[in-house]
């Protein structure tokens, strides 16, 4: 079986899961975490290296119980102190420290952990018990967790490393693997792929079995090649991320609300993704959840799906009720001050310069001026963060789980912005609304689903008025895969989980699930 | 000894003048590389505001020192042959990086190099004794292939060769399914039929460059009394153009095939990137796609270095060789 | 001096796509406007084609043409005022200026073009034509310099220089009206070159993604036919104009320059027919000698 991962043309060296330059398969494929959440179902996650966990009722105890009979690969058996040992490391360890985890752990007996936290930190489950690596605490003890690149991994995985060159690298099946009668796919070979030529070609000539990449006309190209099959998994939101709060330093017209709501109203969404995402990104959420997996977060007192066609009228009368009105050349105009607005992009990101052209045409229908900036991407990035930009074009990334706290505290957070000038953390719009602070705050204290609905509803309705980020569509994901070696692959009516190669702890669900073709 | 002295001299300063350079134009670079690390993060799973603490620690990016004594220690890295870490492929060393991609470049580009070259000063040398004949006339038409943008004239030769009708491989060094890379028969074998494709497309664009100057030396050497009368001596027209004229016009070409071998590492940069070859010149374009200062200035430095090198053979050759060059330094 | 063949050959090729790059845009839409219909092949009222967002190639390449041929025009300029300024004047001056001009131009030399150009590149923000043409003319001049001052070193010393300057003329005067005229055909044919490689290197930059990025050239419009894998989709009409222009114009302006060589180097020019005339008597002779020695 062969993957392909996208590289930069020579692959490092680096099966240490906790480092962020790692091989795709040390997250998921050769260490595992407690459990695995699917990002494509908002169902209970699915145990892993663990077979219970409970939370006492102020969430600042989260005692697991972890499975029996497991076996590191090298033969030595896996328990809870392996378990309290990997989550004392990251505690202790700041630069692998990456979700701020601040637990202490201590073994209640050969199965059971105990992680204490300091306040409420119900948000912090998805992360504690879905995305860490559970590491030995016989090999571990004496490694650097943040350099070592740690050769020859020994995981609980159902794959072990066989073989490494700089250019592409072979698993071998674990044969005391936990999971009785799995893996069947002995062996799985990653190879680098450099660019979406190198990658499209290799697909097309039977070269890779499983790959995450999107190439322009797939659909045509994959069509006379009967062993191809793709999932189209649309999870990040393309949205237009707008520096909205004139209080904190936005200069421009998208600090008025008016501006966005009438953006959110021009946009023209199916023209869009048909010319620029080829017909495969879905349509998005005013909420920026994606609706259909979403459904049950998404409050009834706001629309849950964006509209698809432009509403030039509605926005016309948007921009008119905010004391805008019609210049001589067709463009609005407000206190002297034309509606003209500058979109940044990275040089390059060839959809969406293609979805900026559009829009430039659609907006120009509803009386706005676009012009788009192209520059590299340290430059668009830097400008993002510190706020000096006026509109970008950019995706909400994932989540540790499907619970909508984790976009909203991101996004919408006062905590995590800064004034222009400043690095905003997560928070580029720099939006700063009170009412939302306190429902993310109220939201984080509780585990109880009802009761973090009604905060979400009242975030909802903030954000879907406010605008500070305009979902455009949910981009998609493609994964191909060839079934003529292996099947068993997710597909569109059975995403037992998010397919794409790169995604850590699926991929490892992704193999476990295979059956070669004989 | 002047002479030499002078060129050591020159070479001190452009040496100097390249390290300083690649000092200085990646800190005038705005953005960092944990901005970018993040950014790769985001896009695959969740990333909260502790990530980007824990990504500073890591890479030690927080640099507050004085942009002299940044310098300083550069140049004292650099005297140990310490290019830094590369924050692409974390926690690997750029020497490393560099050590894994640089042998592709340098067969692949060398080879192809010498085979453009020879075959250029052959033909460049028949239409220069046989002027106005067909081969001399075609000169022209292969400097087309020199106008012919290198990355479009390659891209539709891989286009027609390996996918429409699977002559050669699409991508890559060697077939990574089934032979492993070290001196066996089998991977060199591999390599050599992924790196034709590449080669060839070097050799069509940089012949005629050699055809014509070898041309035109040999057409000025012709004329010089010597040849007169080697002719006049009744020698075979075959050793007059062989031993006579051609040694002497080939000197040139010589000293510019001395220069291209130092441009070797840099030209390679545009046919990696279309044939997706793991050599340098890939690994420069993601250094500076990931704003990776230490892996850029490390590819950059080496380059210089070969050119730097190159071309002081070149001179100290030509001092060897032709003594007026001694005398008019 | 008659029109060669080679020079109205290279003229009329190089003349056609400049005008075409000068008027075209003038007669065409709007090469940003994009339209549901998609790929297209030729016809339909696209001489060309479209793109995948529906844009039309003609009206792309129209609008390529001025944006290369701008670029061409001003780094070949850029590069011959470099060249001359370092070259010929610090050739004229001598001494510590000489010197100084000498080695800067030949540091410039050394350092490695493509690399320097991706470096500094992606270091300029928001791209225009005129930034990428300022790269391409900075990394483009120290050959030409080198070349010039040679040649100017040699003509310092001819007589009829050395006769203005005992008669008292100004630097300036000597080096605008006696040394230049000399060095005409050597910058035009050093202009043509620089024109070819600024054309060839912007179009180098755009394929690898640092061209400018925000307008039209031959180079950005390669690259979004390579990004949009026109080639892969069979869709020639958009890949292979941009490529096929920049071909015939740079064999136009390569025939220019061939041209121009056999000016300075007449040698090159009249031997044609003299040198075949020659063999062809030397054979003779050798048939001669060899039927008088039996």
């Amino acid at each position: 079986m062969r993957a392909g991962s996208p590289s930069s043309g020579s692959i490092a060296e680096n099966f240490n899961p906790f480092s962020p330059t790692a091989l795709q398969p040390a997250r998921g494929i050769i260490y595992e975490p407690l459990y695995y959440y699917n990002l494509m179902s908002s169902g209970d996650p699915k145990p892993m290296l663990a077979t219970g966990y409970s939370w006492n009722a102020d969430g600042t105890k989260l005692t697991v119980t972890t499975r029996q009979g497991v076996k590191w690969s090298d033969g030595k058996p896996f328990s809870a102190a392996d378990v309290a040992f990997t989550f004392n490391m990251i505690a202790k360890t700041a630069s692998i420290n990456t979700n701020g985890l601040a637990a202490t752990a201590a073994v209640k007996d050969d199965h059971t952990v105990v992680l204490s936290f300091k306040k409420t930190s119900f948000v912090s489950g998805p992360s504690v018990l879905g995305d860490t690596a559970i590491v030995p605490e016989h090999l571990w003890k004496d490694k650097n967790p943040a350099t070592d690149i740690n050769r020859n991994p020994v995981g609980t995985g159902a794959y072990s490393v066989a073989t490494f060159t700089p250019q592409s690298y072979e698993l071998k099946r674990n044969p005391g693997y936990w999971q009785q009668g799995k893996p069947q796919i002995d062996k799985v070979r990653y190879i680098s792929l450099a660019s979406a030529d190198a990658a499209t070609s290799a697909l097309l000539a039977g070269e890779v079995d499983w790959m995450s990449a999107y190439f322009p006309g797939f659909d045509g190209l994959m069509k006379g090649k009967k062993e191809l099959s793709y999932v189209n998994t649309p999870a990040l939101t393309t949205s237009l991320f707008a520096c909205s709060s004139a209080k904190l330093g936005c200069k421009g017209p998208q600090t008025d609300v008016a501006v966005r709501q009438a953006i959110y109203a021009a946009l023209d969404r199916d023209q869009l993704n048909k010319l620029a995402f080829s017909n495969v990104a879905n349509p998005g959420s005013p909420t920026l959840l994606i609706p259909g997996r979403d459904d049950k977060w998404i409050s009834p007192s706001v629309e849950a799906k964006t509209p698809q066609g432009a509403d030039t009228g509605k926005a016309e009368s948007v921009l008119t009720k905010g004391g805008w009105s019609k210049g001589p050349d067709g463009i609005y105009v407000k206190d002297g001050q034309r509606l003209s607005l500058t979109i940044q992009v990275v040089t390059g990101w060839s959809d969406f310069i293609s979805a900026i052209d559009a829009m430039t045409q659609q907006l120009r229908k509803a009386g706005m001026e676009i012009k788009s900036s192209q520059m590299s991407w340290n430059e668009w990035n830097s400008r993002e963060l510190k706020g000096t930009y006026q509109l970008s074009l950019n995706s909400i990334g994932l989540g540790p789980s499907t619970d909508p706290y984790y976009t909203y505290e991101g996004k919408y957070s006062s905590k995590n912005t800064a004034p222009a000038g400043q690095n905003a953390s997560s928070n580029p719009a720099r939006y700063a609304n009170p009412a939302v602070d306190a429902a993310i705050a109220a939201a984080a204290q509780t585990n109880d689903e009802a009761a973090k609905l009604q905060q979400y509803a009242v975030i909802q309705d903030n954000i879907a008025r406010d605008l500070p980020y305009i979902p455009m569509v949910i981009g998609s994901t493609l994964t191909e895969f060839n079934n003529s070696r292996a099947t068993g692959w997710p597909t569109q009516d059975n995403l037992y989980s998010f397919p794409a190669s790169w995604k850590a702890w699926d991929n490892g669900v992704v193999l476990q699930n295979l059956t070669p073709v004989k | 000894m002047r002479y030499y002295l002078r060129k050591l001299a020159f070479y001190t300063v452009a040496l100097w003048a390249a390290l300083t350079l690649n000092f200085l134009l990646p800190r005038m670079m705005p953005g960092d590389p944990v901005d970018l690390m993040i950014s790769k993060l985001a896009a695959k799973g969740p990333v909260s505001a502790e990530t980007r603490r824990s990504l500073e620690l890591l890479l030690g990016t927080k640099s507050d020192q004085p942009l002299v004594s940044q310098y300083v220690d550069y140049l004292g890295n650099l005297a140990h042959g310490d290019f830094g870490i590369s924050v692409t492929f974390f926690p690997q060393t750029v020497s490393t990086t560099i050590a894994q991609t640089l042998p592709w470049t340098i067969a692949l580009m060398g080879i192809a190099t010498l085979i453009s070259f020879a075959i250029g000063i052959l033909l460049g040398q028949l239409a220069g004794w046989k002027r106005g004949s067909w081969l001399d006339n075609l000169i022209p038409v292969t400097t087309m292939f020199q106008a012919v943008p290198y990355f479009w004239l390659a891209l539709v030769l891989l286009y027609l060769l390996s996918s429409v009708t699977q002559v050669f491989p699409t991508s890559g060094g060697y077939d990574v399914y089934n032979v492993t890379p070290g001196f066996n028969l089998p991977f060199l074998r591999s390599a050599a039929y992924y790196g034709t494709l590449p080669a060839l497309t070097i050799v069509i664009s940089s012949i005629a460059g050699w055809m014509l100057g070898m041309r035109n030396m040999m057409v000025a050497t012709l004329s010089e009394d010597y040849i007169v009368t080697a002719e006049a001596k009744g020698l075979k027209p075959r050793r007059i153009m062989t031993t006579y004229a051609a040694r002497n016009a080939v000197l040139p070409s010589l000293a510019g095939f001395a220069t291209t071998l130092g441009f070797v590492v840099s030209g390679s940069i545009i046919t990696e990137q279309v044939f997706s070859y793991p050599g340098i010149g890939m690994t420069l374009m993601s250094a500076v796609q990931n704003n990776d200062y230490a892996l850029m200035q490390g590819v950059f430095l080496v380059i210089t270095i070969s050119v730097l090198g190159a071309n002081l053979l070149v001179d100290l050759l030509y001092a060897l060789i032709d003594p007026r060059t001694r005398a008019r330094a | 001096m008659a029109l060669s063949p080679k020079l109205a050959v290279g003229l009329t090729l190089c003349g056609g796509i400049a005008l075409f790059g000068l008027l075209g845009p003038l007669f065409v839409g709007d090469p940003q406007r994009v339209d549901n219909i998609g790929l297209q092949p030729p016809g339909n009222g696209h001489l060309l084609g479209t793109t995948q967002t529906g844009q039309d190639v003609f009206a792309q390449l129209a609008y390529a043409t001025r944006g290369s041929l701008l670029i061409g025009v001003v780094v070949g300029l850029l590069a011959v005022i470099l060249a001359a300024g370092f070259g010929i004047i610090g050739a004229y001056i001598g001494g510590w200026v000489d010197e100084g001009f000498s080695l800067f131009s030949n540091v410039m030399l050394v350092l490695p073009g493509l690399p320097l150009m991706i470096v500094i590149s992606s270091y300029v923000q928001n791209k225009g034509i005129w930034l990428v043409a300022g790269v391409l003319a900075l990394t483009s001049w120290a050959g030409g310099a080198r070349v010039l001052r040679a040649v100017t070193l040699s003509l310092r010393s001819r007589d009829y220089i050395s006769a203005s300057r005992v008669a008292g003329e100004k630097t300036w005067r000597i080096l605008l009206v006696e040394l230049l005229p000399n060095l005409v055909p050597l910058l035009a044919a050093m202009f043509v070159f620089a024109v070819i490689g600024a054309i060839l290197g912007e179009a180098g930059l755009a394929f690898i993604g640092l061209g400018a990025g925000g307008s039209w050239t031959w180079g950005t419009m390669l690259f979004w036919a390579g990004n949009g894998l026109a080639l892969r989709l069979g869709a020639l009409w958009w890949f292979l104009p941009p490529g096929l222009l920049i071909t015939v114009f740079g064999a136009g302006l390569a025939m220019i320059n061939f041209s121009i060589d056999e000016i300075i180097n007449p040698k090159l020019r009249d031997q044609t027919r003299r040198a075949r005339r020659r063999w062809s008597a030397s054979k003779r002779q050798i048939a001669a000698t060899e039927e008088a020695t039996r």
